[in-house]
């Protein structure tokens, strides 16, 4: 399949990404996953393996709500929101990765 | 809040939402013709469920039943397990009770940090005045007194006893705050014919009846009330579990008294001992002395740890239970290499188990929590059984009236530093028995026959520390059981075997005159020896073992005008005493009533060795300190071992009884037997009772009363040889496991030489020789560090006995030796009775 190619994501940032992505509004996992997909260019897979567990563990923060509602097409499907507390997560979190990757970046370039 | 909110009230709906979540998930996928994630949603919903549930709490639950289970079809295992666990956590707590309660006890006072032990003067008894003048300093917030070790003779109406009394001030009760039983302590209003009865003497002469509250009993010839009983486990200030028998106002003018006072709040120990300076000088105007009370002031804790900081006597005692602790720690360790090898050997047995479980996806972390389950459910039930089994033991052991001549109980309670100490030596137990195997079983799926063989190279290492150990272990109960061989050996320098003797403890009222004690004694010594069956009587201030005085003085020798400062034993006997006790006479004689005019004495061999260099000891003259009448040596004897039995002979010096100031109200009579002494001691009782009801009488045979000399070589030899057995056999255990292991395992090899022609001699050599070689190397290494751990036990050891002595250590080896063939034994036939035929067909 050539997917083992792909770049896998590093510890932690899945949350960050996942919490951008509710930034535009909410929407259910399976949506989630795609728009991660979609905004990296369909770069990044984010395998339903990683994605439920950390949107649960995302609840528990407190970082996003959940309740369910109905999709597109009529079916029941829970809906994912970002908090307050979400939200000041993703202002610290984006900060901290953009130090980081700038660091990597530069190291790499020289 | 939140989470634990969440987490109490979500979690049933929790899976429902998942199993919807990732059905519409995968819908969606397909819709968009996107690839159905390769998810495996059993282990998502493990992961995401972890976060929502109290994971560890429940899976520790899960994980206890389902090792129980597993270990409900292994009995044999279990009890292993347990017998090895329970006795090795049993032995560890009990001499841990011990120890703390021996170093660390807490009196029976209120509030004990407070009270200390104050000294004046370097003395450690005062007189009752001296007390009054530092209560009325206002120093402390009260100060009491206590003589601790006074005898007191008790008449039930048919028997006088001597029984141990505490002396007290009258304030000691309300100045303490000494929890009572029944009744109330001593009262500064009461008369002096009070008394406070302890628990035991209670349950002994009273049968426990609290209606004696109040009523009269009688000691030393006074009827005193009794007010009080002391509950059962009463710890008395002195300590180390000193139990006397009663507590009574001290009413003799000449009684002096240890020092207790209770510290004023805030006050420190140290501030206190600025303000005693103070206090001393004025006491010092007040009450001239030779000394001066200002000099060697001290202020001591009492109590616990503080106590223990300060007394370096303690520390050295602490240093042995230090030792014991050590020694039974290494027990444990060989019971956990036991149980560690026992699962070890189980792991591969669920080898394939553990293997689909890890293909299904289980982590590996979570598998290592499953497998410390089994020991952990092992050693929680077996340090219970272990904790029983201690309390059972040291209550035993403290139940054993020791041969010492005070009184001693140690109160065993479990307390929270036992608990604790249990605590910690399972969770110690746990990983030690439970992570080796667990660790190996995780990350042996891989290559399986690959890590069996590492695994049998894991359990012979782990068989051959076991074995060193219980090297370790057996060589130190040797080593004491070769003191006690050995210490047996000695002579004491008199006569055990045909003599007794009567610790006579005169009432102090009638026996003020010295005169009317010297009659007594005259009377006594005739009346005595005019038993029948008794060869000859004989009376002295000491009989060695039960009582000692030791003399620093300097002697004066006119002859050469030479002065020596000695250091000498002291006693004071009747002309007899040699004669009874069997103690020969080398040169000149004993005493003799015409021995009016002079002073004489008779000294031992060292004594005229130490200090006569060279010269004829017989009718030598000398002046003992100041006092001006000389003294003359008349005999030289052997002389006797004093105070324990392995001691060096000490220089003796002895004076005629009917010479010295009879100012002791103790006095003892040695008697020779012609029957066994043990058919004397009614008659002897009945004869002293006879003569002054009021004297309380120990009668014993000298057999019995020189226990105390063997004393710490026997409790070492028992405990250090009992602890080695265990250990000896746990060792043993281990090791019959192992050889079980490899034959069968090799079973196929076996049944492959004796195919092609191996004889039955080849495959028990094949076999021992594996055993021998396990033993042998654990023996060496546990002799060549016992030789270094062993050292230090040099100073409880008898003269001529060295730690590192060969003859020990050569026992050990061949006891070794032949537990390692005994384990052997069973494999070995299981071995040599393989059948070729059957066995290479199975495969």
């Amino acid at each position: 399949m050539g997917k083992s190619a792909a770049p896998t994501l590093l510890q932690g940032t899945l949350d960050l990404l996942i919490l951008h992505a509710l930034q535009r509004g909410a929407m259910h996992g399976y949506a989630v996953a795609q728009t991660i997909h979609l905004l990296s260019d369909t770069v990044l897979t984010v395998e339903e393996g990683s994605l439920y567990p950390a949107l649960y563990r995302l609840e528990l923060d407190g970082a996003i709500s959940a309740k369910w509602g109905l999709s597109e097409n009529k079916r029941k499907a829970k809906y994912y929101e970002i908090t307050k507390r979400g939200r000041q997560l993703v202002a610290q979190q984006q900060a901290t990765w953009t130090r980081l990757s700038g660091a990597v970046y530069r190291v790499l370039a020289r | 809040m939140r989470r634990l909110f969440l987490k109490l009230f979500r979690r049933r709906r929790l899976d429902r939402d998942l199993q919807a979540e990732l059905a519409f998930h995968r819908e969606m996928s397909a819709a968009h013709h996107n690839p159905i994630p390769l998810g495996n949603a059993a282990v998502i919903r493990e992961h995401a469920f972890d976060l929502w549930r109290f994971t560890f709490a429940e899976n520790l639950g899960r994980d206890l039943a389902y090792a129980a289970r597993g270990l409900r079809r292994s009995p044999a295992l279990v009890l292993t397990a347990l017998l090895s666990l329970g006795l090795g956590i049993g032995v560890n707590t009990a001499m841990f009770s011990l120890g703390v309660e021996f170093l660390f006890s807490q009196p029976s006072v209120r509030d004990a940090g407070s009270v200390v032990l104050v000294r004046v003067g370097g003395n450690s008894h005062s007189p009752e005045k001296i007390i009054d003048f530092i209560r009325s300093s206002g120093l402390f917030a009260d100060v009491a007194g206590e003589n601790e070790e006074t005898f007191a003779n008790f008449n039930d109406g048919a028997e006088t006893h001597r029984i141990f009394a505490v002396y007290t001030t009258r304030n000691y009760f309300t100045a303490l705050g000494v929890p009572m039983l029944y009744g109330r302590g001593i009262l500064p209003s009461d008369p002096a014919e009070v008394a406070v009865l302890h628990y035991r003497f209670w349950r002994k002469h009273f049968n426990g009846d609290a209606s004696v509250v109040g009523r009269a009993i009688n000691l030393d010839g006074r009827l005193c009330t009794v007010v009080g009983i002391l509950p059962e486990h009463h710890r008395t200030l002195l300590g180390f579990g000193y139990t006397p028998d009663l507590y009574m106002p001290s009413y003799l003018d000449d009684t002096v008294l240890a020092i207790y006072a209770r510290l004023k709040p805030g006050t420190s120990i140290a501030a206190a001992r600025g303000g005693l300076v103070t206090v001393a000088k004025r006491m010092d105007a007040a009450i001239p002395m030779e000394w001066k009370y200002e000099d060697n002031l001290s202020v001591l804790p009492l109590a616990g740890y503080a106590r223990f900081r300060a007394e370096p006597e303690l520390q050295a005692v602490g240093v042995f239970f230090a030792l014991l602790l050590a020694i039974v720690g290494l027990v444990l360790l060989i019971a956990c290499v036991n149980v560690a090898s026992l699962l070890l050997a189980r792991a591969s047995a669920r080898r394939r188990e553990i293997a689909i479980r890890l293909a299904l996806g289980a982590g590996r972390g979570r598998l290592l929590q499953q497998l410390l389950a089994d020991s952990l459910l092992l050693c929680v039930l077996g340090s219970g059984f272990g904790l029983a089994l201690s309390q059972l033991t040291a209550r035993l052991l403290a139940r054993i009236q020791l041969p010492l001549p005070i009184p001693i109980r140690l109160q065993i309670q479990p307390d929270w530093r036992v608990a604790a100490y249990a605590a910690l030596l399972t969770s110690f137990a746990v990983l030690a028995c439970g992570l080796l195997p667990a660790l190996q079983s995780v990350t042996e799926s891989i290559a399986p026959d690959l890590h069996r063989e590492r695994k049998l190279r894991l359990r012979r290492a782990l068989v051959t520390a076991q074995i060193a150990t219980s090297v370790i272990v057996l060589a130190t109960g040797f080593l004491f059981l070769r003191n006690l061989v050995d210490s047996s050996a000695i002579s004491p320098g008199f006569d055990v075997r045909h003599t007794l003797r009567a610790d006579v403890n005169l009432p102090p009222a009638s026996f003020k005159d010295p005169k009317k004690k010297d009659a007594y004694i005259d009377q006594v010594l005739h009346e005595l020896a005019a038993l029948p069956g008794i060869d000859a009587v004989a009376a002295a201030r000491l009989v060695p073992f039960t009582d000692n005085t030791t003399f620093g003085s300097t002697l004066t020798f006119p002859d050469n005008n030479q002065k020596v400062r000695t250091y000498f034993r002291w006693n004071a006997v009747t002309p007899g005493f040699f004669g009874v006790m069997d103690i020969p006479i080398r040169r000149g004689r004993t005493f003799s009533p015409a021995d009016r005019v002079e002073k004489v004495v008779v000294v031992n061999r060292t004594f005229v060795q130490r200090f006569l260099a060279g010269r004829q000891p017989l009718g030598t003259v000398f002046r003992w300190g100041d006092i001006q009448q000389p003294y003359r040596i008349v005999g030289v004897v052997d002389g006797t071992k004093t105070i324990t039995i392995g001691e060096e002979q000490q220089p003796q010096l002895y004076e005629a009884l009917d010479q010295i100031a009879n100012d002791r109200l103790r006095i003892q009579f040695v008697l020779r037997s012609a029957i066994p002494p043990a058919l004397q001691l009614d008659a002897v009782r009945r004869t002293l009772y006879g003569l002054e009801p009021m004297a309380g009488a120990q009668v014993e045979t000298m057999y019995s009363s020189i226990g105390l000399a063997f004393l710490p070589s026997q409790v070492g030899a028992v405990l250090l040889g009992s602890i080695g057995v265990l250990g000896l056999v746990l060792a043993l255990i281990g090791l019959y496991g192992v050889m079980v292991y490899s034959v069968v395992r090799r079973t196929r090899e076996i049944a492959v030489r004796i195919a092609i022609g191996a004889s039955r001699g080849n495959i028990l050599r094949m076999i021992l020789g594996d055993s021998a070689r396990l033993t042998l190397t654990g023996s060496l290494v546990g002799l060549f560090i016992a030789i270094f751990v062993t050292k230090p036990l040099a100073m409880f050891l008898a003269p001529g006995l060295k730690p590192a002595d060969p003859l020990n250590f050569a026992s050990v080896l061949l006891i070794m030796m032949l537990t390692g063939l005994s384990a052997a034994w069973g494999p070995v036939r299981r071995a040599m009775n393989v059948d070729p035929n059957s066995a290479l067909r199975e495969e």
